[in-house]
């Protein structure tokens, strides 16, 4: 048995959302990129997570860690904008804006932000009870 | 049967650590310790019908979720976070018992009170 109990699935999650943190922060940083390396307006990506069942010595049940399933764009349409003025925008003077919605990129920001904080607070229980249990015989 | 117990709530805390981790899968379901598992500590307590030793808890899947979220997920991140703190207390108090066991044992042997 591992000394600090639960790390294993903590750390994973911990790892998970810190991706999902990242994806979310480079949408949020190109909310207003209307050319990518493709030429084409920025599109949104999500995060979908995946949990794998945790293989441990001496441990009988359903175990999971997390990992992230795949990262992939978002295909809905971005806005379209007039706006003659600028460098990328179409002969009918339109430009497509990304899919981003920044309201859901922060509602998803404190998801994740505070599923990451929940399992902190898991790393720290274990933490404890590690070191109660070497304190035993004291 | 206070080391028993302490197994149990390690095993408890893996299974919690889990749910938590596992708090935004689609179609995850919660697991728990295995509720035969406290049925067997309480008959074979009241009977010492077998020692305590050959116990072995175990993590199932709770079938008994009270939510299911649209995406086939049934943790409540509130409720595993309590369950938490009282796993935690609970492993405390049952080191204290187990520490204090130890502690008869070394006064018996010396005859000396080391505390």
């Amino acid at each position: 048995m591992d000394l600090i109990p639960g790390i294993e699935a903590t750390a994973s999650a911990l790892g998970a959302q810190r991706t999902r943190l990242d994806i979310i922060a480079q949408n949020i940083a190109n909310a207003h990129t209307t050319r990518g390396p493709d030429g084409q307006p920025y599109q949104r990506q999500t995060v979908s997570f995946e949990s794998e069942l945790l293989q441990q010595a001496g441990f009988t049940g359903p175990l999971h860690t997390v990992r992230v399933g795949a990262v992939a764009a978002d295909k809905s349409p971005g806005e379209r904008v007039y706006d003659p003025q600028h460098p990328d925008a179409d002969a009918g003077g339109m430009v497509t804006m990304p899919n981003v919605n920044l309201a859901y990129e922060m509602v998803d920001l404190i998801t994740a932000s505070r599923a990451y904080e929940a399992n902190l607070s898991v790393a720290k229980n274990s933490r404890q009870m590690a070191l109660k249990a070497l304190e035993i015989g004291r | 049967m206070a080391g028993r117990l302490l197994d149990m709530a390690v095993i408890r805390h893996e299974a919690i650590a889990s749910n938590i981790a596992n708090a935004e899968t689609p179609g995850y379901r919660r697991v728990d310790v295995d509720p035969d598992f406290v049925r067997v500590l309480r008959t074979t307590q009241a009977k010492m019908a077998m020692p305590a030793s050959e116990l072995a808890a175990s993590v199932v899947a709770d079938q008994h979720a009270r939510t299911v979220r649209p995406d086939g997920n049934s943790v409540e991140i509130e409720n595993e976070l309590l369950e938490m703190s009282r796993n935690t207390v609970e492993y405390d108090f049952l080191t204290d018992v187990v520490s204090s066991h130890i502690k008869h044992l070394r006064t018996a042997i010396t005859g000396r009170n080391t505390s």
